[in-house]
């Protein structure tokens, strides 16, 4: 099957001074593939999607988006970050429309932002500001935020960690579903194994610092998973086995 | 209802201490034996009400009120606009921190008194060197506060924003000027109060109408009365302004009030 390449990095190094993090990094991500990146605790997962997006400078090597440099104006591209990013200034509905009208996609504008809000479940709250909201919802916000935009490849920095696990199940299956739905390329960081085998079309598994590539793994389980199947809880143990640091 | 009862007893509490300073003064007066004697609080609040329907000098108190707060006006917008404009613009943008930081901190610890004798040669002895004198005490404020706003701004909205594909300018003005309002704000009430009282100076040094003038003209005369009632009409005013600043602040800013 001809997959055609959505993200293609090569050789991608990373240094703060002495310290190298990123070591010559080079995978690709192919359009609509839900990839899902795991690796120790501070083995550099989010300077490598920092590196990816350039809002840290790479030292050296290359990342494309469709086959060209990657330009944070031109390709629509979401990033949820680990920490809630939420303006404070505005009720969640303006945060919502924040991101379309920053790509000044007016069309349809408020019948999207209604979509965003009622896959996250906010569409009571629209009216509130996001210091009337728990933690769990203000990602809820961000992540309402990076799909109302559409995006071409969406990138998520443990985007679940501060949620309770009834709604970390839930938007975790929404994701997918909307994913697979839109064709949205997805990177996903994570340190949780079993959420990496839930979610992910291939596992990119990171060694401790510097961070290279220790294995990339088919992920080819029917969706959707049950992760008290043997081959779920297989696959796990096999990760978890990889990035052992103890 | 708990919560009025308790509003309640704090507007008491405040309103006895009140009540026991002025009784305590008043009996010191009354007590007093001083040559020049020192006036009532019944004497000075009872001139007051007379200098509100009758001229002193060329005014009412409400005249000379009014003459007071139309400088500090001028001059206090005049220290907002140019003070976040380079407070933020410093915080945001190295090239104009470079530019314009080293001479800020110089000149910033200048007592805004200090610059009155200049003032006066530079702009004489109308109305320019008062204005001119209240933009300074407000200035400063003004600047450090929008510059420590935009210096402080979360890194991770602005990463959100970038993310989105947002252009440097809307990320000065979509998240860096909206970030930096609360702290704008807290300058803004220390602009006020460094404002209104560098008009009572500049007016007390030359001028022929305004409170400072009043209570200059007070001294003239060896009029204590006047003169306190005059510190009064200060009191008044000043607190009135501080607390329409923070209703505005809290008009303009109800999403930092709520959840608190």
């Amino acid at each position: 099957m001809n997959k055609k390449v959505k993200v293609q990095v090569t050789d991608l190094t990373k240094r703060f001074g002495d310290l190298l993090v990123l070591d010559k990094v080079s995978f690709e991500v192919y359009e609509g593939e839900f990839l899902c990146i795991v690796g120790p605790t501070g083995c550099g997962k989010t300077t490598f999607l920092n590196s990816l997006t350039h809002l840290y400078e790479p030292t050296s090597g290359k990342i494309l988006f469709n086959g060209e440099e990657v330009n944070l104006e031109k390709h629509n591209i979401a990033y949820i970050f680990q920490e809630y990013s939420a303006m404070e200034w505005l009720t969640v509905r303006q945060n919502v429309r924040f991101g379309l009208e920053i790509k000044k996609d007016y069309k349809n504008i408020d019948r999207k932002v209604d979509e965003a809000l009622e896959l996250v479940g906010l569409t009571k709250f629209a009216g509130y500001y996001p210091k009337q909201l728990s933690a769990s919802m203000l990602q809820r916000v961000v992540i309402a935020r990076a799909f109302a935009t559409h995006p071409e490849l969406l990138l998520m920095d443990e985007p679940y960690g501060q949620l309770d696990i009834n709604l970390r199940f839930k938007l975790e299956d929404e994701v997918v579903r909307l994913c697979k739905q839109t064709n949205t390329t997805v990177i996903f960081i994570t340190h949780n194994i079993e959420e990496a085998v839930y979610l992910g079309d291939r596992i990119l598994v990171l060694t401790n610092k510097p961070t290279s590539i220790k294995e990339i793994i088919m992920d080819e389980l029917p969706h959707p998973r049950d992760i008290a199947a043997p081959e779920f809880v297989e696959m796990r143990n096999r990760i978890t086995d990889l990035i052992k640091w103890w | 209802m708990r919560h009025n009862y308790g509003k309640i007893r704090v507007v008491l509490y405040g309103a006895g201490t009140f009540l026991v300073l002025l009784s305590l003064w008043q009996i010191a007066a009354m007590t007093s034996n001083s040559e020049i004697g020192f006036p009532t609080p019944v004497a000075v609040i009872g001139r007051f009400f007379h200098m509100l329907s009758n001229k002193v000098g060329s005014y009412t108190i409400w005249g000379h009120t009014l003459w007071s707060l139309s400088r500090v006006v001028i001059g206090y917008l005049l220290a907002c606009v140019l003070g976040v404009v380079l407070g933020l613009t410093m915080g945001w943008f190295p090239y104009v921190k470079a530019l314009f930081k080293p001479v800020f901190d110089l000149l910033r610890p200048i007592a805004p008194l200090a610059w009155i004798p200049l003032a006066i040669l530079w702009f004489g002895i109308g109305e320019k060197y008062k204005y001119f004198l209240i933009f300074i005490a407000a200035f400063v404020p003004f600047t450090l506060n929008s510059y420590a706003g935009a210096v402080r701004v979360d890194r991770q909205l602005i990463g959100a924003a970038r993310m989105l594909g947002a252009s440097h300018s809307q990320v000065f003005f979509r998240i860096v000027v909206p970030s930096a309002v609360p702290s704008i704000f807290s300058g803004a009430q220390v602009a006020l109060s460094n404002a209104w009282m560098t008009m009572l100076a500049a007016e007390m040094v030359r001028s022929s109408e305004g409170i400072g003038w009043l209570i200059i003209a007070g001294q003239g005369i060896n009029d204590m009365t006047q003169m306190i009632a005059g510190m009064l009409a200060i009191g008044i005013v000043g607190f009135l302004l501080a607390n329409g600043m923070r209703l505005l602040e809290r008009r303009c800013l109800v999403w930092n009030n709520q959840g608190k």
